[in-house]
């Protein structure tokens, strides 16, 4: 590029947009598995790790601030239209510059910033489950006459409030085991195909 | 005007073949031009330093000044330069940016942020003009290829920049489509544009073009007036590598004749959801062993027929008999193979071996080594396939058909976007695999392709066999009147 | 306006013409209510109102395939709920109960999704984003999102054909099948991304003034109604 500047161009929104739609497809089909119950509080896991492959990639595109950022907002809105409701869109946002943050500390070329800024990002899909959490009682009292006694009784022994912090964890280590199969795949594959 | 002066260029990724030496060109305002050479040599490279993706998207080493009416394109953003230079690229499928094909004309009109009754007045003059009022309104996704390219041509025209760059835009086109791109070629040149054409397929574009330059090796080699070009004799252009101004004038290959045999297809019917029938085929016999060229117009259910042969498609019932033997849909999954256009899709693993050996039910690496030496590929057997050049994954591709023990092949436009030196590789390996005692099937728009290396001719028209002929004295006029005279 | 003699023909996607504003906000409604929203009280009025809500906006669009099949669907989870369910104990109804449960609540917010994605154009999108003063930043990557998952389908659809013909399909390890799909997607939706960057920025994607659009979104008296539709609903949610 002739003009360095650190402005964001047409040319890396599009990118934001081109992997944002790839980390969503991605995504979804990891929720796919979230379809069956118990498998709720694994997605902080499974989900980061399948996404990490196309994260890694991205990343290798990313050089300016606000990429990551965006990349995160427009995650939470595309939930919020999906109906996902706003905590989601809000852990998008801070998740998103929280991540870019750290990857500006290694400006986007120290490996273990890019493992924590995945982590990191990854942690938007808390957004999912803290309502589980931060409004613990609502949330199982409204569950209980749709899903039936049974159900809600076994997700609240599966998530006691002390899950939480625990499920925050996995979800960031989801995140860095991403990074690092991502990091792998591109290895591997990427930079030999000359896209990274 | 549009001046180079004294341009040097080099991609940064050291892979890129392309760049460009010592350039200095001049092209005054109204020419068509056409840029040829073969591939690598530097005519892509040159029409970005046109339209300013060179310096400002493709990274590399500049030196030297591009002009566009006395602006240097290295200071003009990329949104100012859109006002100047319009582009057409080669692939239809990459270059549309909304989904729906009113707002796609629109699309460069709104970004230069011009009132919008005077952009729905200029939509509705380039649909005019260009006779495409049932291309409006439409889904792009769901247009065919020609009718894509269409769409990117008026989108150009409705932004109405004074100079045109086309990247061999004729690549994934069939004869009707290219015969659409000339009309508005023409139209352009009437509007008196300055056209500039980088272009592997020529014929189409004889009449039109006032000047061709050719390169070599990123310099320019020949810059002649096109009266002289359109002169130089077929062995000449053979020689600098081009495909003909005159198909007329392509040599014919006489390939030798196929075996006796015949595969029998029968009951091929399919219909896409909500549509009327695809392919309507109740039987064919194709000659075992032969290379079968399967031509037809856009939308005669040429790739439809690929598709049934190779059991993609569930909801056709056909059943193929070779050697007496019948193959149901799910069998024919491993008897038959099909190249696809874009082989990046099927290339899988990390290494050109492995790529064969996960074919195998029992993975023999000396049978592997043997088609990986039959096919010149035994010196990339441990590279990756994904970094291998387009020829050699398309050669991995049928590798991996060959080791599975594949009878029949289906190559789904082979050559699209090919030199003359390239195209003629591909016809070397049909005719290597056509020795091998394999039948291929060969869904081509590419005459000098055809004339190259195929034995047969299956002419699809609307679903239905057309007509059917071998490529003797005769039938080659009958492929000559569907590719010459019928233009 | 009305000084052009022949009217400019859009993809004609939604028969009740409805501003992209209302079906998003409406999406928005269906969802986070039937998700996240309780129940019991004013909520068991409102709830069927929001699932036939979207079912009715497929009728009237004259999608009848995509809502009979909603519908059988609705019939089917609500049947098993009536009468399965309440035969079933311990971990049986705990799976079934879940997955009733979660289907009743997404289906609507999904069905409503598609409804929006399916009648209306990424240019609609863009100009209804643009009249809400969403920052071009935000506005070219997801355009670019609507773009891409049909090329993803595309693209995905001729890999998993090539897998189908080249056997590899079963017996093998989850990492290697995750490999083989997402390695050549990655691959082939990268190359699509450069050159679709490259041809929107030769048409001046990304210039600073102020873009223009036109298409031709507003609200009607129906977008209206709509929204005053919707105010009982986010009551019932908020108290």
């Amino acid at each position: 590029m002739e003009a360095k500047s650190n402005k964001l161009q047409a040319k890396d929104l599009i990118n934001v947009g081109i992997f944002t739609a790839i980390y969503f497809v991605l995504f979804f089909a990891g929720m796919m598995l979230g379809y069956i119950p118990i498998f709720i509080p694994l997605l902080g896991l499974v989900c980061p790790i399948l996404c990490g492959i196309p994260f890694m990639l991205y990343l290798t595109k990313v050089k300016k601030f606000g990429m990551v950022s965006l990349t995160g907002i427009v995650l939470g809105l595309l939930n919020l239209i999906m109906g996902s409701g706003v905590l989601v869109f809000i852990a998008g946002v801070i998740f998103g510059v929280l991540s870019d943050l750290v990857l500006r500390a290694g400006k986007y070329q120290s490996w273990k910033c890019t493992f924590i800024g995945n982590g990191i990002f990854s942690l938007w899909i808390m957004g999912y489950v803290s309502r589980m959490f931060l409004t613990r009682d609502v949330f199982f009292s409204s569950l209980v006459s749709s899903y039936g006694r049974e159900y809600v009784d076994t997700l609240m022994s599966y998530t006691p409030g002390w899950m939480f912090p625990v499920l925050f964890m996995l979800t960031f280590i989801g995140g860095i085991l991403g990074a690092l199969l991502g990091k792998a795949v591109l290895k591997k594959h990427f930079e030999k195909a000359g896209i990274a | 005007m549009i001046e180079l002066r004294n341009i040097n260029f080099r991609y940064v990724k050291g892979t890129e073949v392309g760049g460009l030496m010592d350039i200095d060109l001049t092209i005054p305002d109204g020419q068509v031009i056409l840029l040829c050479g073969q591939s690598g040599c530097g005519k892509t490279t040159l029409t970005r330093l046109v339209n300013g993706l060179i310096p400002h998207y493709y990274e590399g080493e500049l030196r030297g000044e591009v002009l566009v009416d006395g602006k240097n394109i290295r200071e003009l953003p990329l949104y100012e330069t859109a006002k100047y230079v319009g582009s057409v690229f080669q692939n239809p499928r990459t270059q549309f940016f909304t989904v729906d094909s009113t707002s796609e004309l629109a699309f460069g009109c709104e970004n230069q942020g011009l009132p919008e009754e005077e952009i729905i007045e200029r939509v509705k003059a380039t649909t005019r003009q260009f006779g495409m009022g049932n291309l409006m309104g439409k889904n792009i996704f769901s247009l065919s290829g020609g009718e894509k390219q269409k769409i990117a041509c008026a989108s150009v025209s409705v932004s109405d920049p004074s100079i045109i760059v086309m990247d061999e835009p004729s690549s994934n086109l069939d004869v009707s489509a290219t015969k659409d791109l000339r009309r508005m070629l023409r139209i352009w040149k009437q509007q008196g544009k300055t056209v500039i054409i980088a272009e592997h397929r020529l014929y189409y574009l004889k009449e039109l073009i006032d000047r061709v330059v050719y390169l070599k090796d990123g310099k320019i080699e020949k810059d002649y007036p096109a009266i002289e070009a359109l002169q130089l004799s077929a062995a000449q252009q053979a020689e600098m590598g081009l495909r003909p101004f005159e198909l007329n004038m392509f040599p014919v290959t006489a390939r030798p004749a196929a075996g006796s045999g015949f595969i029998e297809c029968e009951n091929f019917h399919f219909a896409y959801p909500k549509q009327k029938d695809a392919l309507t085929i109740d039987r064919l016999s194709l000659p075992q062993t032969g290379i079968i060229a399967v031509i037809g117009h856009n939308g005669a259910g040429k790739s439809t027929l690929a598709r049934c042969l190779c059991g993609l498609e569930k909801h056709c019932k056909g059943i193929v008999k070779v050697d007496g033997k019948p193959y149901n849909r799910k069998q024919r999954l491993s008897l038959c193979y099909m190249v696809m256009q874009d082989v990046n899709h099927q290339l899988f693993t990390e290494s050109t071996e492995e790529e064969l050996l996960i074919s195998m039910e029992q993975p023999a690496p000396d049978k592997a080594a043997a088609v990986l030496e039959r096919l010149d590929l035994l010196p990339f057997r441990e590279r990756h396939p994904m970094a291998l050049s387009g020829g050699q994954k398309q050669r991995v591709a049928i590798a991996a058909a060959l080791v599975s023990g594949r009878k029949i092949l289906v190559f789904d436009e082979p050559t699209s976007g090919l030199d003359l030196q390239h195209m003629k590789e591909v016809a070397d390996e049909l005719a290597a695999i056509q020795e091998m005692g394999k039948t291929s099937l060969v869904i081509t728009h590419d005459y000098e392709l055809i004339v190259s290396c195929c034995t047969h001719v299956l002419h699809l028209e609307q679903g239905t066999v057309q007509e059917q002929y071998a490529l003797d004295t005769e039938g080659l006029g009958r492929l000559k009147d569907f590719f010459i005279e019928s233009r | 306006m009305d000084a052009a003699p022949v009217e400019l023909k859009f993809e004609n996607k939604a028969v009740i013409p409805t501003d992209p504003r209302t079906k998003l906000f409406l999406t928005v409604t269906v969802s986070t209510i039937m998700i996240t929203g309780g129940t019991g009280g004013f909520m068991n009025l409102i709830r069927p109102c929001l699932m036939a809500c979207p079912i009715a906006f497929l009728l009237l669009s004259r999608r009848w395939t995509a809502a009979a099949r909603f519908a059988v669907t609705y019939a089917v989870l609500f049947v098993l709920e009536l009468t399965v369910l309440p035969l079933l104990t311990g971990i049986w109804n705990f799976i079934l109960g879940a997955a009733v449960g979660i289907y009743t609540h997404m289906l609507p917010g999904f069905i409503m999704g598609y409804y929006l994605v399916s009648t209306t154009t990424v240019s609609e999108f863009v100009a209804a984003m643009e009249r809400m003063h969403v920052p071009q930043k935000i506005v070219i990557p997801v355009s670019v999102v609507f773009r891409f998952f049909p090329t993803v389908k595309e693209e995905y659809a001729a890999i998993r054909d090539a897998m189908k013909m080249r056997g590899i399909t079963t017996f093998r390890s989850p990492m290697k099948m995750l490999e083989y799909r997402v390695v050549p997607l990655m691959v082939s939706v990268a190359k699509i991304g450069e050159e679709l960057s490259a041809a929107a920025l030769t048409r001046g994607l990304g210039a600073p003034g102020k873009r223009t659009n036109i298409c031709n979104i507003g609200f009607g008296p129906l977008d209206i109604f709509f929204f005053l539709m919707a105010i009982p609903c986010w009551y019932g949610f908020f108290i």
